[in-house]
């Protein structure tokens, strides 16, 4: 049982006029057809502002939906049919392949001039995301399966703008190819032709910091958290920040969470675990020196930056801490040498910028529009100067499937003798009783320098038991889904499509903050599978050793694949986020 | 396929007339713009096929170079005269200065029926053309391009010759080659493309969405289909096409109300536009008499063959649900139509504004010929978009502020564009 929700469906947008960015419009359309899901939800976000947002009520903060301009699904149907690209697109050939192809194709000539039209008044960088028909709706979650590409859009000539411009919707449109999303189809028993994808120009919320252009923070927020911690109950949310592009959120990378209504409580962690967890990195549009003509790589236009590099640019200003080791802790601000923490204290402990008061009437607003749990995303501006005023942008508002079946575990099932694992963090909820494959990463010779090489093991196997339209259960170690591979193991959703239930463990060298990558989990959940967070030094473990003594498919350097002789019953309380597997 | 007495150039004076009188222009503008800058007749004798010498008429007029090299198509018509090439060639320096590109006004043409030559025979008229124009034309000083009956293939066959002649490559010389030979990308699509570009604005500005609307054309050549071919894209409906019949010496329209399919009927056409009338009747196109394209219930009427077809004589045939004119082609609309389809309040985009996308094309493919660097076609059909939307706004922008009727607005904007660069060389 799921609780029903959806963004409503957006009809009547406004026709795109060339001079839409010199205009005070929000939103714009070219070609018609559907605006595709996320498109829907930034109507929808720009309408829960204009109606519910009191600009006297959060004086200290901008807030705004980004103007957007949606190329609407018929062009993409325009695309594919006139350049005769569905045979190929379908065709099992590598992403680069495909992507190229698309490069070739010619974009709809009734509607090139628009595309010229806009990006000869705009000068700033932008955000080109896929916004299908089947992509954010729920029950049907494609978020984060299909490319999005950000562009410096910096170049003098309109011409070269022009051409960035149109490379990017390209590669979005090729991205519906993609192995990942074909997995995908094949896993929600959808075909590749009903998709249908509508492409989002957006500005991108951000300040130029040299040759780097971000906001300084960007975040995500649940009104539902499955991983609630110290006073915060489930239905209080959690909020997971950023300094930089939301990338770094969306990739399952490291990130600073916090209730809204705790902001002052850290995670459950010490002193000295928050700083091996606390971001490092971050993510900006490259504004500087062209990188390699690459148009098939998503990140073309995307760096990578240090906290030094942040701390030379100010932009950690409002935002990070300092640790002094002398007293073992951690101040607000920057006033004294040491190594900072990205831990956002002065921006939602004090109550200059109103951050928090802002995400939680979002959220309050659109659960109650929508009747469901939501997600939002969003990305703002601090000018260290402050010469720009603090901007909040808001980027995405889609609903969470929160299952509501009840399903009750005693304490006893949790520690029986016939406990495979349990966890007290578990995500999802119901029972299952037909499962007998299990795929697990071996834990005695389990090492961080191998996930790459682990992802690809998962892969082969994952096929094999696809091809036999079998479902299975697998254990692994560190972030599944991390795009750093020192954090876990650097799947995505192609190469386990075809898991039912996944556990994420920790060990004793691979001791990290489990997954929180929100576009991955978004998905897992709307697909209604089961996450299991399982702590190597908690309460409950693992049992291996009976696992180890299954019966053996088959073995690869760094992957088991056993298959037991009766099913596994797999039991998720989600009220209580506890979970058992029995054997 | 004139009618007789019919005089282009005496119609273009007519119109230049008027609009001089507009702009209150003084009488030595008014001497240099009325009359071409030079003009060129001369003989090309041709060895046939059959062993004999036949000794072809061809000219050339250029007549007006102030904003830049003269540009306009080379025509192989049986009924051509100097007239018609002098007021094509008029035709062209408005049509270039209303697009706003740097070039001039010029025309060219042979007195021949390529119906009746072989291709060898075609070949030796385009090197014997270019034989006697070639120290009078070239990339910075009269830019030939295909036009009525002639081709691709032609324009290669007289780059040729004057390469030889000036022995180096200048594929700069001339426009419309193929591409990969000099040719650019978007140029076959580019007059049709840039036609319905102005009526995609025309619907815009009327408040009416393309998707409602019905289209009958006349022609069924390169202008015709592409205009077709777009104007369905963007969600319109053709019920009727018009051509001409070779055998028969006559046209004949083709209606089918629920929509002509462009594929079908390009698969029973020659090469000079005319549509087999029994295939199409195995198609289930209803056949009729070639003038009644201009009485269809239609919103849109695209004259898209040749000058002067709607006329004083046919104006009043116009249905009553006709609410634009779109002139594919050149002069297609007699001034005593004019006067008919003003007072009807119909919108019409004028001949040189409309049918200007070839040109526009042809000034993008002459300047990658000059670089020898050449663009995708996303590029040069979005540049043609701007060019066309920001011509027919400027256009439609001054006729609206100043109540003037879209055709005087289009000379209005173009003939003091012209005029001011005469001025600014000191020539008036």
């Amino acid at each position: 049982m799921k609780q029903k929700a959806a963004i409503p469906i957006v009809k009547d947008i406004p026709r795109f006029d060339r001079q839409f960015f010199e205009s005070g419009d929000v939103i714009s359309l070219i070609g018609g057809g559907s605006i595709g899901g996320k498109a829907s939800g930034l109507v929808f976000a720009h309408k829960v502002i204009q109606n519910n947002i009191n600009p006297e009520e959060f004086k200290n903060l901008q807030i705004s939906v980004p103007r957007i301009v949606v190329i609407g699904t018929d062009i993409f149907d325009a695309f594919m049919m006139r350049n005769n690209l569905y045979e190929l697109a379908l065709d099992d050939i590598p992403d680069d392949r495909i992507a190229s192809f698309f490069q070739k194709a010619e974009f709809p000539a009734e509607f090139a001039g628009d595309l010229r039209g806009l990006i000869s008044t705009v000068h700033t960088p932008l955000a080109l995301r896929s916004s299908s028909m089947l992509e954010d709706a729920m029950y049907e979650p494609f978020a984060g399966v299909y490319g999005t590409k950000m562009i410096p859009n910096n170049q003098p000539d309109t011409d070269t703008r022009y051409k960035k411009l149109l490379e990017a919707v390209k590669f979005v449109y090729a991205s519906v190819f993609f192995k990942e999303a074909k997995a995908y189809f094949e896993m929600t028993g959808h075909s590749l032709t009903e998709e249908k994808m509508a492409v989002i120009i957006q500005e991108v919320v951000g300040l130029p910091f040299g040759e780097r252009y971000y906001p300084s923070v960007s975040g995500v927020a649940r009104s539902y958290n499955f991983y609630a911690f110290g006073h915060a109950k489930p239905e209080q949310g959690v909020v997971d920040l950023a300094l930089g592009l939301g990338k770094t959120i969306v990739d399952g990378g490291l990130v600073w969470s916090f209730c809204p209504e705790y902001p002052k409580t850290s995670p459950p962690s010490t002193i000295g675990d928050l700083l091996k967890t606390s971001q490092t990195e971050f993510w900006s549009v490259n504004m500087g020196k062209p990188p390699a003509y690459d148009p098939i790589h998503e990140a073309e236009f995307l760096t990578k930056g240090s906290i030094a590099d942040a701390e030379g640019d100010k932009s950690l200003y409002m935002i990070a801490s300092t640790y002094q080791p002398q007293n073992d802790r951690i101040v607000m601000g920057m006033g004294a040498a040491g190594p900072r923490v990205l831990n956002f204290a002065q921006l939602i402990q004090m109550n200059d910028i109103p951050l928090t008061p802002v995400i939680k009437k979002l959220m309050k607003t659109c659960e109650m529009e929508l009747g469901a749990a939501v997600e939002i995303e969003f990305a703002m501006t601090l000018d260290p100067n402050k010469k720009i005023p603090p901007r909040f942008g808001f980027l995405q508002v889609r609903p969470m499937v929160v299952s509501d079946e009840k399903v009750e575990i005693s304490e006893a099932e949790l520690s029986s003798e016939n406990t495979l694992l349990a966890s007290e963090r578990v995500l999802g909820n119901g029972v299952l009783s037909n499962l007998y494959d299990v795929v697990f990463v071996k834990p005695d010779i389990f090492k961080k320098e191998n996930t790459s090489l682990i992802t690809s093991e998962i892969n082969d196997i994952n096929l094999k038991i696809k091809n036999e339209n079998r479902r299975y259960l697998l254990i692994g170690f560190g972030r599944w889904g991390s795009s750093d591979p020192w954090l876990g193991i650097p799947v995505n959703w192609g190469h386990i499509s075809n898991a039912q239930v996944i556990v994420e463990a920790t060990l004793p060298d691979m001791h990290v903050e489990l997954s929180q990558g929100s576009h991955f989990f978004h998905n897992l959940t709307s697909l209604q599978l089961f996450y299991f967070s399982i702590s190597h030094s908690g309460k409950y473990n693992i049992d291996w050793d009976w696992l180890n003594s299954q019966k053996l498919i088959s073995e690869s350097d760094n992957v088991r694949h056993i298959r037991t002789g009766k099913p596994l019953i797999v039991k998720v309380d989600g009220r209580n986020s506890i979970g058992v597997v029995t054997r | 396929m004139s009618e007789k007495g019919f005089n282009p150039f005496e119609m273009a004076l007519a119109q230049f007339d008027s609009v001089a009188d507009t702009l209150g222009l003084e009488q030595s503008v008014r001497d240099l713009l009325r009359n071409p800058l030079r003009e060129f007749q001369f003989s090309i004798p041709v060895r046939m096929d059959d062993g004999t010498v036949k000794v072809f008429r061809g000219f050339r007029v250029q007549h007006n170079d102030s904003r830049g090299p003269c540009k306009g198509g080379i025509r192989f018509h049986p009924a051509e005269t100097i007239d018609t090439v002098r007021a094509l060639a008029m035709w062209m320096t408005w049509k270039c200065a209303v697009v706003d590109i740097p070039l001039g006004g010029g025309k060219g043409g042979v007195i021949c029926d390529p119906h009746n030559l072989s291709r060898r025979e075609e070949e030796q008229i385009c090197r014997g053309w270019v034989r006697q124009m070639a120290y009078n034309i070239g990339p910075l000083s009269d830019v030939p391009a295909p036009d009525v009956m002639t081709s691709a293939q032609h324009m290669l066959w007289m780059l040729d010759e004057y390469e030889h002649i000036h022995g180096a490559h200048y594929p700069g010389f001339i426009t419309g080659k193929p591409y990969g030979m000099g040719g650019s990308l978007g140029r076959t699509e580019a007059t049709g493309y840039g036609l319905v570009f102005t009526i995609r604005e025309a619907l815009k500005e009327l408040g009416i969405d393309p998707r409602n609307t019905t289209a009958s054309v006349q022609g069924f050549g390169n202008v015709a289909q592409y205009a077709i071919q777009l104007y369905q894209r963007i969600g319109g409906k053709v019920v009727c096409v018009s051509c001409w019949d070779q055998n028969d010496q006559k046209s004949y329209s083709f209606i089918k109300k629920e929509g002509v399919k462009l594929e079908e009927l390009q698969g029973i056409t020659d090469r000079f536009g005319g549509i087999d009338k029994t295939k199409a009747k195995a198609l289930k196109y209803e056949i009729m008499d070639g003038k009644i394209w201009i009485e269809q219930d239609v919103d849109i009427l695209m004259p898209c063959a040749i000058e002067n077809q709607i006329t004083g004589d046919n104006v009043d045939k116009i249905n009553k649900s006709v609410k634009v004119i779109a002139e594919g082609a050149n002069g297609p609309t007699t001034p005593e139509a004019d006067k008919g389809i003003k007072a009807r309040g119909i919108f019409i985009i004028p001949d040189f504004l409309a049918n200007a996308g070839g040109v526009t094309c042809s000034y993008f493919e002459q300047v990658q010929s000059n670089m020898n660097y050449f663009w995708e076609k996303d590029d040069v059909l979005s540049r043609l978009d701007i060019k066309m939307t920001s011509a027919f706004s400027a256009v439609s922008d001054l006729a609206r502020k100043q109540k003037l009727y879209m055709r005087d607005a289009a000379y209005v904007i173009a003939i003091d564009r012209v005029a001011n660069a005469s001025r600014d060389r000191g020539w008036v």
